[in-house]
C-alpha cells in the first residue's frame, strides 16, 4: 500500500484559490494592497503574521525523495536568495545510483546548481535503483555546531532555528568540523560561518522558504505545526515512516526525509 | 577533482567487498580544509611548552638533582614558546579582532571556550615560577647592570634585595606550590586541545577518548626532546660542557614518554581496525590512502620504529658520552619531527575525510597565505627570537661550580 | 618602600586578585545587549535574521505586474514552476515597486537546455508519477520534426500543451474545453 501525494499543482491551485478568497476576492489577478514599505507579500505560512509567540511556534520541515527530479531550482532559488559565493553550498541536490553489487555511486557537480543533465557515464554495473536527495541543514534538536561554538555565535532559537550570529562569529571553524552534515562553510568575504537558516526571515515574513517555494513537485514540504491544514502536519500525524539522516550521531535533526533509503548518509 | 582521487584512496583491497563501498563523494562544502597548518602548529607548540614544563618540574617538585643543568632553561623554553601558543590561534581565525569574545561569552558547552582562561592561568604560574626560581639571579645582576635593564631588575625582583636563608626558604616553598599547580594546568593546557579533536563525533578518527592521552603523552616526547636538543646544540656552539649525567636523565625520561606515546597511537590505529565499528572503513582507508606515506613510512616507521630502537641500543648498552650525546641529539631532532607529522596526520588527515563517508578530499599547503608555509616558518621563528631575548635577561644555565 | 619580602609577594596577589576581579567586572559590562535573553547567545541575532532582505519573490509578486503571463502560466501544466527559477530573483527586477533591472529571457538551445533538466528521461531517478519525461532526439523523430527544432516551437514554455491542445481542437482530435 502506498498513500499517493496529491498532486503538487491542485495544491498550489488551491492554495491560491484560499489566497484569493482570504484576500481579495473577486479580483482576477492577485492584486495586493500597498503599504508604505512597499509590496505586500501573500502569507504563505497562515497565521505567522500574527503575534508571533517565539516560544510557542513549532515549524517542520519534510524532503520528499520520491518526488525530487533533480532538477536544482531549489539550488538556484537558494544562491539567488542569499548571494552564496561560488563553491559553497547553503543546500545542495545530490544523486545517488545503487548497482547490483550494492556499490552506492553518489555524486552532486556543482551542487546541483546545474540541474542533472547527463546520465553517469562511470557506472559499469546494471543500476537497480537511483534517486536524488537534496541535503539542507537539519536543525538538530541536539546541535552539535551550537555545543562547540566557544563565542555563543551559533545557537538554538526558542522556535527550534539553528542560526549564526555573524556580529559575533570569531570564525575558528569549529563548528564546521562539528557538523556531521558539512552544511556549513566559511563566507569567503564576511570571514563568518554560514549555512542554511530554512529562510528564516522570510518563515517571520510568513513566507516559505525559498527553496520549497520554487520546488516544482512538492518535494520539500515545509509549515507550521499549528496549522493543522498544513501538509507537514498531516504527514507527521499520519503513518508514513519519516527518516533522518545520520541517526547514529544523536543529533536529533528536524529535517526529516520520506522515502530515504538506508545508504543515504 | 573526485575522479583524480578515486585512484588514490582505494588502491586498497583490504576494503572488503561486502561493506560499505565508497565511491568517492566528497560533500561539496567538504572540498576546503578548514582547519590547516595553523592548527597543526598550534598544538605542536603547545606541546614543546607541556613537555619542557615536565623537565623543570621532575626537578623542582620531585627533585631529580640531575636535571639541575636544564631545569630552568626548560622553564624559559616554555615561556618562549607559551609567549606564541595564539600567534596560529590568530591567524587562522576568520575575525582575529573578535578573540576577546572568547573570553566575553565563553560558551560553558563548548571545549574550546576555555583556552583564554587556561592560557591566562598558565601564563601567570610560569611566569611567577620563573621569576621566583631567577630571583637570586636577578638579585645579584641588579647590583651589576645599568640603565633600562636595572629598571627591569628591579621590577621583577618586586624591588626587593631580600636573598636572606629565611626568604629563599619561602620562595622555594612557593616554587613547589606552583609547579603542583603548573603540571594540571599544563596538562589541561595541552590536554584540552586533545579533547577538542576527541570531542568531535562528526569525525571518525577524531572522536576517541584517547585523543587528549595521545596529544599530552606526545607532549611530553616533543618537550623533552626539545630541551635534550637545544641544551647539546646551544651548549656545543657555545664550546661549553654537556652534562652527560642530565642527558641520560633526560633521554630515559624520553624514553618512558615515547613508549606511552607510541603505544597509545598504535591503540588507536589497532582498536580502529579490530572493533570495525562505525565509519571504520574510512579511517582505513584514510591510513591506506592519502595518508600511506606520511603515516605508516613517516610517522610509524621513520619517527617511531627507528627512535625506539636507537633509543633501546643508548638504553641497553654502555657507549661513550661522545656517541650517547650525539645518538640522544640525532634521537630527539626525530622524535620533534615524528610529533609535527603525527599533529599533521591527526588536524588535517582527519579533515581529508568528507563526512560523506564516501570519499576523501586533497590538501595543498599554500606558500604565501596568512595559513601557509612562510607564516609557519616566522611563528615557528618567533619563539627563538624570544628565547634569544629571555637569555640577555635570564641567563639560561646554572653555574657550574655548585 | 620599607615592605618585607613577603609583604611584597602578598601584595603582588592581592593586585592579582584585584586585577581579575577588574577584568569580570570589565567582561560583564562588555557583554553585548540582550545577551542570554534566551540563552547564552544574543537574542538581538534573531531580530537580525528576521531582517535579512527577501530576493526571491514568489510567483504572486511576479503576477501582479505580469498578469497576461500569469493568466497562461497559471493555467498550463507548468504552474507550479517558479518565475525566478528561469527568470531570475525578484530583488533585481523591483525595488520598493519600482523597476531598477531587466530580467534576462531564455531563447534557442538555452530553452532546450533547461528544459531538459527536469525532462531528460536518461536521468532514471525521475518518477514517471511526478514528472513526464522524453528521449532525445527520440521525441523529435517520433513528432516528425526536424531535430534542430528547439522545444518552445511546439511547445509554450509556461503552459507546455497550450499549442498542441489548441491544435488538436482545431483538427478536432479533441473536444474544446
Amino acid at each position: 500500500m502506498k498513500l499517493k501525494d496529491p498532486l503538487p499543482d491542485m495544491q498550489k491551485r488551491s492554495f491560491l484559490k484560499k489566497v484569493l478568497n482570504g484576500t481579495i476576492a473577486g479580483s482576477l489577478y492577485l492584486v495586493y494592497p500597498m503599504n508604505s514599505s512597499g509590496f505586500e507579500w501573500p502569507e504563505q505560512i497562515p497565521g505567522v503574521r500574527d503575534a508571533y509567540d517565539i516560544h510557542a511556534r513549532k515549524f517542520a520541515f519534510i524532503v520528499d525523495i520520491t518526488r525530487c527530479i533533480g532538477c536544482g531550482s531549489c539550488c538556484v532559488a537558494d544562491k539567488q536568495e542569499y548571494n552564496v559565493p561560488d563553491g559553497n553550498y547553503r543546500t545542495w541536490v545530490e544523486r545517488y545510483v545503487k548497482g547490483f553489487s550494492d556499490q552506492i555511486y553518489v555524486d552532486c557537480p556543482n551542487g546541483g546548481l546545474d540541474g542533472y543533465q547527463t546520465p553517469r557515464s562511470d557506472i559499469k554495473e546494471e543500476i537497480r535503483d537511483t534517486f536524488f536527495v537534496p541535503k539542507l541543514c537539519n536543525m538538530c534538536k541536539e546541535a552539535p555546531c551550537v555545543q562547540v561554538c566557544p563565542v555563543g555565535a551559533t545557537f538554538t532559537t526558542p522556535d527550534g532555528f539553528v542560526l549564526v550570529d555573524e556580529k559575533r562569529c570569531v570564525g575558528c571553524a569549529y563548528c564546521i568540523q562539528a557538523c556531521p552534515y558539512s552544511v556549513r562553510f566559511m563566507h569567503p568575504r564576511t570571514r563568518v560561518v554560514e549555512k542554511c537558516t530554512w529562510c528564516y526571515h522570510r518563515i517571520r515574513k510568513g513566507l516559505l522558504p525559498a527553496c520549497v517555494d520554487v520546488c516544482p513537485t512538492g518535494a520539500r514540504k515545509f509549515g507550521s505545526l499549528q496549522d493543522e491544514t498544513s501538509e507537514v502536519y498531516k504527514i507527521l500525524k499520519g503513518p508514513g515512516v519519516l527518516t533522518v539522516l545520520r541517526k547514529e550521531m544523536g543529533t536529533w535533526p528536524a529535517l526529516y526525509y520520506k522515502g530515504a533509503r538506508m545508504e543515504v548518509i | 577533482m573526485n575522479t583524480a582521487l578515486a585512484s588514490t584512496a582505494f588502491a586498497s583491497d583490504s576494503i572488503g567487498s561486502a561493506t560499505m563501498l565508497l565511491s568517492n563523494y566528497v560533500f561539496p562544502n567538504d572540498l576546503h580544509v578548514h582547519w590547516s597548518m595553523m592548527i597543526v602548529l598550534y598544538p605542536y607548540i603547545t606541546g614543546l611548552v607541556d613537555g619542557a614544563f615536565i623537565i623543570a618540574a621532575l626537578y623542582y617538585l620531585f627533585g631529580v638533582k640531575s636535571l639541575r643543568p636544564v631545569a630552568r632553561f626548560s622553564l624559559l623554553f616554555a615561556l618562549a614558546f607559551l609567549c606564541c601558543a595564539t600567534l596560529p590561534l590568530l591567524l587562522h581565525l576568520g575575525r582575529p579582532e573578535r578573540n576577546f569574545n572568547m573570553l566575553l561569552t565563553p560558551n560553558p558547552s563548548s571545549a574550546m571556550a576555555g583556552f583564554g582562561y587556561i592560557y591566562a592561568v598558565s601564563m601567570g604560574v610560569l611566569g611567577f615560577i620563573i621569576l621566583l626560581v631567577y630571583r637570586p639571579v636577578l638579585v645579584e645582576l641588579r647590583s651589576t647592570s645599568q640603565g633600562w635593564l636595572k629598571v627591569l631588575y628591579r621590577v621583577i625582583t618586586l624591588d626587593s634585595i631580600d636573598v636572606s636563608e629565611k626568604a629563599l626558604e619561602l620562595d622555594a616553598k612557593i616554587i613547589r606550590f606552583l609547579v603542583a599547580i603548573g603540571i594540571p594546568v599544563a596538562a589541561v593546557l595541552h590536554g584540552y586541545v586533545g579533547f577538542i579533536f576527541g570531542g568531535v563525533k562528526a569525525n571518525p578518527t577524531w572522536s576517541t577518548p584517547l585523543m587528549p592521552v595521545i596529544f599530552l603523552f606526545s607532549a611530553c616526547v616533543s618537550g623533552i626532546s626539545a630541551v635534550i636538543l637545544a641544551y647539546i646544540v646551544i651548549r656545543k656552539l657555545a664550546d661549553q660542557p654537556i652534562d652527560h649525567g642530565c642527558i641520560i636523565t633526560m633521554v630515559k625520561t624520553l624514553t618512558g614518554f615515547f613508549i606511552l606515546a607510541f603505544s597509545f597511537e598504535m591503540l588507536e590505529v589497532f582498536s580502529h581496525s579490530y572493533l570495525k565499528s562505525g565509519y571504520h572503513h574510512m579511517v582505513e582507508g584514510l591510513l591506506n590512502g592519502p595518508l600511506a606515506s606520511s603515516f605508516w613510512f613517516w610517522q610509524v616507521k621513520i619517527g617511531s620504529v627507528l627512535p625506539l630502537l636507537v633509543l633501546g641500543i643508548m638504553g641497553i648498552f654502555k657507549l661513550r658520552s661522545y656517541l650517547y650525546n650525539f645518538l640522544a641529539a640525532g634521537v630527539s631532532g626525530i622524535l620533534l619531527v615524528q610529533v609535527l607529522i603525527m599533529r599533521w596526520n591527526v588536524v588535517i588527515g582527519g579533515q581529508l575525510m568528507s563526512k560523506s563517508a564516501r570519499g576523501y578530499t586533497e590538501f595543498h599547503p599554500l606558500w604565501f597565505d596568512k595559513e601557509g608555509i612562510i607564516a609557519v616558518i616566522i611563528v615557528m621563528a618567533i619563539p627563538f627570537a624570544i628565547l634569544f631575548v629571555l637569555g640577555k635577561i635570564f641567563p639560561f644555565w646554572a653555574p657550574e661550580n655548585k | 618602600m620599607g615592605f618585607s619580602y613577603k609583604m611584597r609577594l602578598i601584595l603582588v596577589c592581592l593586585g592579582i586578585f584585584v586585577m581579575a576581579w577588574v577584568g569580570f567586572l570589565f567582561k560583564s559590562l562588555l557583554l553585548p545587549d540582550s545577551f542570554g535573553l534566551y540563552g547564552h547567545f544574543r537574542a538581538d541575532a534573531i531580530t537580525e535574521a528576521v531582517e535579512v532582505p527577501v530576493r526571491h519573490g514568489t510567483n504572486s509578486s511576479c503576477f501582479k505586474c505580469h498578469p497576461f503571463e500569469a493568466k497562461i502560466h497559471k493555467a498550463g501544466l507548468h504552474s507550479t514552476i517558479s518565475c525566478e527559477f528561469c527568470h531570475g530573483p525578484y530583488a533585481d527586477h523591483v525595488a520598493v515597486d519600482k523597476k531598477t533591472g531587466t530580467l534576462p529571457v531564455k531563447t534557442g538551445k538555452q530553452i532546450t537546455t533547461l528544459c531538459l533538466r527536469c525532462h531528460n528521461t536518461q536521468i532514471m531517478a525521475r518518477s514517471e508519477e511526478v514528472i513526464k519525461t522524453v528521449a532525445m532526439p527520440d521525441h523529435l523523430r517520433n513528432q516528425q520534426v526536424k531535430l534542430t527544432h528547439d522545444c518552445n516551437q511546439c511547445h509554450h514554455v509556461h503552459a507546455p500543451l497550450k499549442y498542441i491542445n489548441r491544435a488538436k481542437q482545431i483538427t478536432g482530435l479533441m473536444e474544446k474545453g
